[in-house]
């Protein structure tokens, strides 16, 4: 067994640095680390922007209102900038033209009724207010009673329902998302090496060195932390961005959920990448791999489909805790139907376990097929010819 | 001891790749495994290094049957390249000689060693898809011999070789061989080869159809012709040989096949005794020659080069 690993470190060792230093590896983590970055600042950058309102007036707008909307801006978050026109016609035109948000002359509000949000509401409410208080004091209340009176809120709204639980089903979600990715661009990686070394003679001089299940498990190993590398990369900013800025509006409770995907993403990405290996061992020539991987592909399709369908509209049933046990949907259905917050820690291991099982199974069948299949040259090779049969 | 091959079988399908193939490899002498395309040399040198596994028969070294750890110590070069094609061409080397057993510096001062014996010391960081065929060639070679193997294979080392890469092959191989090493290669081109063997072992469809000493195997054969340049009145001389048949005879310029139980010393000194001998000489047979007897083909059908 020493030795067993010794080698297969070796093959993993050397795989590893021929990735790092090849021109893809450092396109795509660049583009990765971009895009991540781009994901958290761009959100940012927009949020920050302070929206502004204009309100046009006939004459200078009355200093009562002005004060009555700053302090409305204040709460809200919006800026309010005023111009004045000559008489109500040039207030409407402004407003029609877009060069105000409102106008507002003598009885009249103006609105347009392509923008504004809800400041329209608000000046409106400015106006009744201040003629309240006019009618109030004329009425004989002190400035004090009309200012309490004036100070009355509706009750504050908070919103209740699942907000939280929406939020982490969405992490959810996002990690089923990414694990579909990375196992897709991951296996493709293997398949491509495996086929590579076929074509090139290179897997003849290794299997008069090492044994199969060296070779292709060093492979996986390499390749598998690469991507997990690529995803850290990925990952990085949006982590600093919590820890600095707390903004990002990712529920907390996803910490948990994101470190359980890493283990779901090292699971399935190990039952799966045997598959795309021993797929990639049947090729001839290295343009074949990706009609030779398309089998694995649809299969991981499928199991991905079943997980956001199913697993989405009721992680509860029936049918999502069997996509979520069974390993080949497992590692995509059990992270979403996990995010739902009610599954048993019993079914979450159950479906680790067999996960983890039956990639033990595939390292022995895709060597099987790795062998028979690398000394078949000159023609793609049929499943039919590699398994079943008498052993080579 | 060597290597043993015995009565090694192996089938693909209803396809009967090797059937019954026995012969000895001795460290020390370069052995060739002969024989036409097609005949079993690269399915048998698969099986020795463990690719494959045979249906029947045993591979032996050092009188006991070979194992995963005597391959390791072993050194591989197969018929078709097989390099990393985006990897420096010294990081190739000390790759082999890692996954051999070696030590990353071992692995690394052999690997200079052995890459400036082959010409390719100043090859050290180039990409191997950098490199021109012929130095490809040697790299693959470099990463066959880096540990020093007890046991080398190679199978068609010679194929697409010009002249001067044939010489150098050649000569690296005697010097593992001069070293005791066991040194074991397939080729079709038998008589490109014919000076390189001591040893050979002859295949055709998968079975051994003749084995020995390349020197003893020609000179017992019955196709040696002897050449002579003999100023004599008449022929009444080689009356004496009934069994010796004339197979030229223009002028002086005799050329005679000599049976095997006839010594073609005697021939010679009845010629001598008979006139002048100006000019003679000993052709033994090509061998392509001993194959094309040893297989019973005739030229038309065989498909040997």
């Amino acid at each position: 067994m020493g030795t067993w690993w010794k080698l297969t470190r070796l093959v993993a060792e050397r795989a590893l640095f021929e990735n790092l230093r090849s021109r893809s590896f450092k396109v795509v983590t660049g583009l990765l680390l971009l895009m991540s970055i781009a994901a958290v600042t761009i959100p940012q950058i927009l949020g920050n922007e302070r929206t502004t309102y204009t309100l046009a007036t006939a004459g200078a707008a009355p200093s009562e209102m002005v004060a009555a909307l700053d302090a409305a801006g204040r709460s809200a978050k919006f800026t309010v900038t005023y111009v004045s026109r000559g008489d109500s016609n040039a207030v409407r035109k402004a407003v029609r033209d877009g060069d105000a948000t409102v106008g507002l002359t003598g009885g009249t509000l103006y609105t347009s009724n392509t923008a504004g949000g809800t400041f329209p509401v608000v000046v409106a409410q400015a106006v009744v207010g201040l003629e309240t208080s006019h009618l109030l004091a004329g009425a004989g209340l002190s400035p004090q009673q009309v200012a309490e009176l004036q100070s009355v809120r509706p009750p504050k709204q908070v919103t209740v329902g699942r907000v939280d639980n929406e939020g982490r089903a969405g992490a959810g979600l996002a990690v089923g998302v990414v694990l579909y990715l990375a196992i897709t661009f991951a296996g493709t990686a293997i398949a491509t090496t495996v086929a590579m070394e076929k074509s090139t003679r290179i897997s003849e001089v290794l299997l008069a060195i090492l044994r199969p299940s060296q070779v292709l498990v060093g492979t996986v190993v390499a390749i598998g932390t690469v991507t997990l590398l690529q995803l850290l990369v990925l990952a990085t900013p949006l982590a600093v961005a919590v820890r600095v800025t707390d903004s990002i509006g990712l529920p907390p409770v996803a910490a948990g959920d994101i470190t359980l995907a890493v283990a779901w993403f090292l699971l399935g990405f190990m039952l799966y990448a045997f598959l795309f290996a021993a797929a990639g061992a049947l090729v001839n020539k290295i343009t074949e791999v990706n009609s030779a991987i398309l089998p694995v592909t649809m299969i991981l399709l499928v199991g991905y489909m079943l997980a956001i369908t199913v697993v989405t509209s009721n992680p509860a049933s029936g049918w999502s805790v069997a996509a979520s046990l069974f390993p080949l949907s497992a590692p995509m259905a059990m992270p979403i139907r996990w995010a739902s917050g009610d599954v048993p820690i019993y079914q979450l291991l159950l479906a680790m376990a067999l996960t983890a099982a039956s990639s033990v199974f595939l390292v022995s069948v895709a060597s099987s097929i790795y062998r028979r299949a690398l000394l078949i040259t000159g023609h793609r090779v049929k499943l039919r010819e590699v398994l079943g049969g008498r052993a080579l | 001891m060597g290597l043993e091959i015995r009565d090694v079988e192996h089938s693909f399908g209803d396809r009967v790749a090797l059937d019954g193939v026995s012969f000895d490899v001795v460290p020390g002498v370069i052995t060739g495994l002969l024989g036409p395309n097609g005949a079993g040399k690269t399915t048998l040198l698969r099986i020795l290094l463990g690719v494959l596994s045979p249906d029947h028969g045993q591979v032996r070294y050092d009188g006991r049957p070979v194992d995963e750890e005597d391959r390791r110590r072993w050194g591989y070069m197969p018929q078709e390249r097989g390099l990393y094609p985006g990897m420096p061409a010294g990081d190739q080397v000390v790759y082999f000689g890692r996954l051999h057993g070696l030590s990353n510096g071992d692995a690394t001062s052999r690997a200079r060693v052995l890459l400036e014996e082959l010409g390719l010391e100043d090859r050290w960081g180039d990409r191997t898809d950098k490199l021109s065929g012929g130095m490809q060639q040697r790299l693959q070679l470099a990463t066959a011999l880096v540990h020093d193997p007890a046991v080398i294979v190679l199978d068609e080392p010679f194929a697409g070789l010009d002249p001067v890469a044939v010489v150098s092959l050649s000569e690296t191989l005697r010097q593992r061989a001069r070293a005791g090493r066991t040194v074991l290669f397939s080729s079709h081109q038998l008589d490109l080869v014919q000076d390189l063997c001591e040893d050979i072992a002859m295949v055709d469809r998968g079975r051994t159809v003749l084995q020995g000493s390349v020197a003893t195997l020609r000179a017992s054969s019955g196709r040696r012709q002897l050449r002579l340049h003999v100023q004599a009145p008449n022929r009444d001389w080689l009356l004496a040989y009934p069994e010796v048949t004339v197979v030229g005879d223009e002028a002086d310029d005799l050329r005679l096949e000599v049976p095997a139980d006839i010594d073609p010393l005697d021939v010679l000194d009845a010629a001598r005794a008979a006139g002048r001998v100006v000019d003679f000489g000993l052709d033994l047979p090509t061998l392509s020659q001993l194959f094309m007897a040893a297989a019973d083909r005739t030229l038309d059908r065989a498909g040997v080069s």
